[in-house]
């Protein structure tokens, strides 16, 4: 049981490219913390450097009270799991959980032992252990991955996108497990994905990185509800958050760029007059109005998800989607109006992205 | 793709033992040569039917040796080719192994210069070193000695090569799964490559040792002592007899004789073999 701490770590490659840009967080003991990002963030790259699988070009990372840059892998009490598996594939299941307890010189009973342990946990039988992993669907191939991981009892566990080689169904069902399980070890976690679906459920403190930086931390649904950035509130969310560009033109008031006006709540936000905003709404929060009142919106498409509909068009020049639930129909016709409740509105400095 | 096509399955079989009786006809008849007596050979007489003299033959060959220029009997000549075609391929495998791994996953100074070195050695075979390699074996000593015969032949860019590119596709994450696993360098190597190389490690050493097996110009300098003979300058030399007939039999005895552990070596190890040439487990 450890907390990681990062401070200001910098990853600088030879050629001069620099994939971290100085990040900080800290993860407190027992944590399950998400590095969510799109692909060459840095996220990879941050847990690789948490594991000791890459030199730290600048900061520190701390796991429990140790600064461990000069520490090696093994050292770090720290297991992985990676993306492709990375078992051994010569070894049977049972020797590939065993490899790291032998190398530590671990007493052979005690061997036995955790493997069991770890293989009830997994719910991996005796007759799969004694099979090699090419003989293992890939869900078996995971949790073989996950138990030696598991049987080392580290401090950190490290994950890097371990659910992306699995299909759709079983990656959410493996979610739910790795969720269960670290729930049940309260062992530190430190998650890499860039499916933010994954980031959401799994998360209790979730890192947003964009471009080698941190873009926002905290907890699932505070990003979610009060994103820092244009950068967050994009991410996060499916369908993705709606933004329309505009200005201040009084307090509460947003003149969007074909005339409209929408409402915000200017308890909540600040920005001076005639500041140039993108305003940013969540499909979800959004409902057709019947009465013709609201803003003048397009509809150009319905699809059908079975939980809901999705309603694509266009509103103030820009691209719209409204998330409608089971038991509402989508309104016929391309001329509709749609009703923008007050709290649903978020501001965004159209030039840095902040929240204002 | 199941087809049935009477025609062409006739014609590629015909085809095909056609093939087998051109390799296997002239084997056969070295057989059948070696089971008749001299003067059947001398006169012409040798028919497709073997002999009455096997027995004799194949016994005064492997234990009495000829009359001929040399006087080893061929099962020593036999135990000398196999000790150092084993040597040769064993030494070879270790090295190039070695010398892989470094290259692949070390990063020392001057790396790539020592890959390119290794390289371009596979632009000088034996006989454009011969002089300075028999110089040096000759100084230190090394004349009509196992390890004369067959450390000079170990040195081998193509072995190494070939690992090299085997070490290259093992996934990195294997490497750092290893890492994480507490385990160094030499665990690595012994727990993790090694076994992955198996059927590689099968191809080479058939390769290999058909190579040292097939040694003729080498041993022919360094060799001076009958008891050192290799058996493939042993055939030579049972042919080339000075004012008497060629006993054809007994060279065609050895011949066959010098046939058995190569064929053996491939037979034992086809299967990982072609594993090792077709197959990539990973």
């Amino acid at each position: 049981m450890a907390s990681v701490l990062l401070d200001q770590v910098v990853k600088t490659y030879p050629g001069g490219f620099t994939a971290v840009k100085g990040v900080s967080f800290a993860v407190p003991d027992g944590g399950f913390c998400v590095l969510v990002g799109p692909s060459g963030c840095g996220k990879s790259t941050l847990l690789r450097m948490i594991a000791g699988l890459e030199a730290i070009s600048d900061g520190a990372v701390s796991i429990g009270d140790r600064v461990v840059n000069k520490v090696e892998p093994m050292d770090r009490d720290i297991a992985m799991v990676f993306q492709n598996y990375a078992l051994y594939p010569h070894m049977s299941v049972y020797d590939n959980m065993a490899y790291g307890l032998r190398n530590l010189k671990t007493p052979e009973p005690e061997i036995l032992a955790r493997v069991g342990e770890a293989a009830k946990i997994l719910e991996l039988n005796d007759e799969m252990l004694k099979r090699k992993p090419r003989q293992l669907s890939g869900g078996q191939r995971q949790r073989v991955a996950m138990g030696r991981a598991i049987v080392r009892k580290p401090a950190v566990f490290l994950f890097d996108e371990p659910l992306s080689n699995l299909d759709a169904k079983l990656r959410v069902q493996m979610r739910i497990e790795i969720r269960k399980l670290q729930r049940r070890l309260k062992t530190t976690s430190i998650y890499v994905t860039h499916d933010q679906l994954e980031a959401m459920t799994l998360a209790d403190m979730l890192v947003v990185m964009n471009a080698g930086r941190v873009e926002q931390v905290g907890a699932p649904l505070e990003l979610y509800e009060r994103p820092a950035s244009v950068f967050v509130a994009g991410f996060l969310g499916s369908p993705p958050m709606n933004f329309l560009d505009g200005v201040i033109e009084k307090p509460g008031l947003v003149r969007l760029s074909d005339g409209g006006e929408l409402a915000y709540d200017h308890a909540h936000f600040g920005p001076p007059l005639g500041a140039e905003v993108k305003a940013g709404v969540r499909p979800e929060r959004v409902t057709f109005a019947r009465d013709g009142a609201g803003l003048p919106f397009t509809l150009e498409l319905v699809e059908e998800l079975g939980l809901g509909q999705l309603a694509h068009g266009r509103l103030a020049g820009a691209d719209f989607t409204v998330a409608l639930p089971a038991a509402h129909n989508a309104p016929s016709g391309e001329a509709q109006h749609l009703a923008i409740p007050l709290d649903a509105v978020h501001l965004f400095d159209r030039k840095t992205g902040a929240r204002l | 793709m199941v087809e049935n096509r009477p025609f062409g399955n006739a014609l590629a079989h015909f085809i095909l033992i056609a093939g087998v009786i051109v390799i296997v006809f002239p084997v056969y008849m070295a057989f059948v040569a070696s089971t008749w007596d001299a003067a059947t050979i001398a006169n012409g007489k040798l028919g497709l039917v073997p002999g009455p003299h096997l027995v004799e033959n194949y016994t005064r060959i492997l234990f009495e040796g000829t009359g001929g220029t040399t006087r080893a009997h061929v099962a020593t000549m036999l135990l000398n080719s196999t000790i150092s075609a084993v040597i040769i391929a064993v030494g070879k495998i270790a090295i190039s192994l070695i010398s892989a791994y470094a290259i692949v996953y070390f990063r020392f100074p001057f790396r790539m210069a020592a890959f390119w070195l290794i390289f371009l050695t596979l632009m000088f075979p034996v006989e454009v070193r011969i002089y300075p390699t028999y110089k040096i074996v000759a100084d230190l000593g090394l004349l009509d000695t196992y390890t004369g015969l067959s450390v000079p032949l170990i040195a081998s860019a193509t072995a190494t090569l070939l690992f090299r590119q085997f070490f290259m596709t093992v996934p990195d994450e294997l490497l750092e799964a290893a890492k994480i696993d507490a385990a160094g360098p030499i665990r690595f190597f012994k727990d993790v490559l090694l076994p992955l190389s198996r059927t590689n490690i099968a191809a080479l050493f058939v390769i290999l040792f058909i190579y040292g097996w097939n040694q003729y110009l080498w041993p022919l300098l360094i060799t001076t002592r009958d008891d050192m003979q290799t058996i493939v300058i042993g055939i030579k030399k049972i042919v080339a007899v000075q004012d008497a007939l060629t006993e054809w039999q007994l060279a065609m005895a050895t011949a066959v004789l010098a046939m058995l552990p190569p064929v053996l070596v491939v037979v034992l190890m086809q299967k990982l073999f072609v594993k090792g040439l077709v197959e990539t487990e990973k």
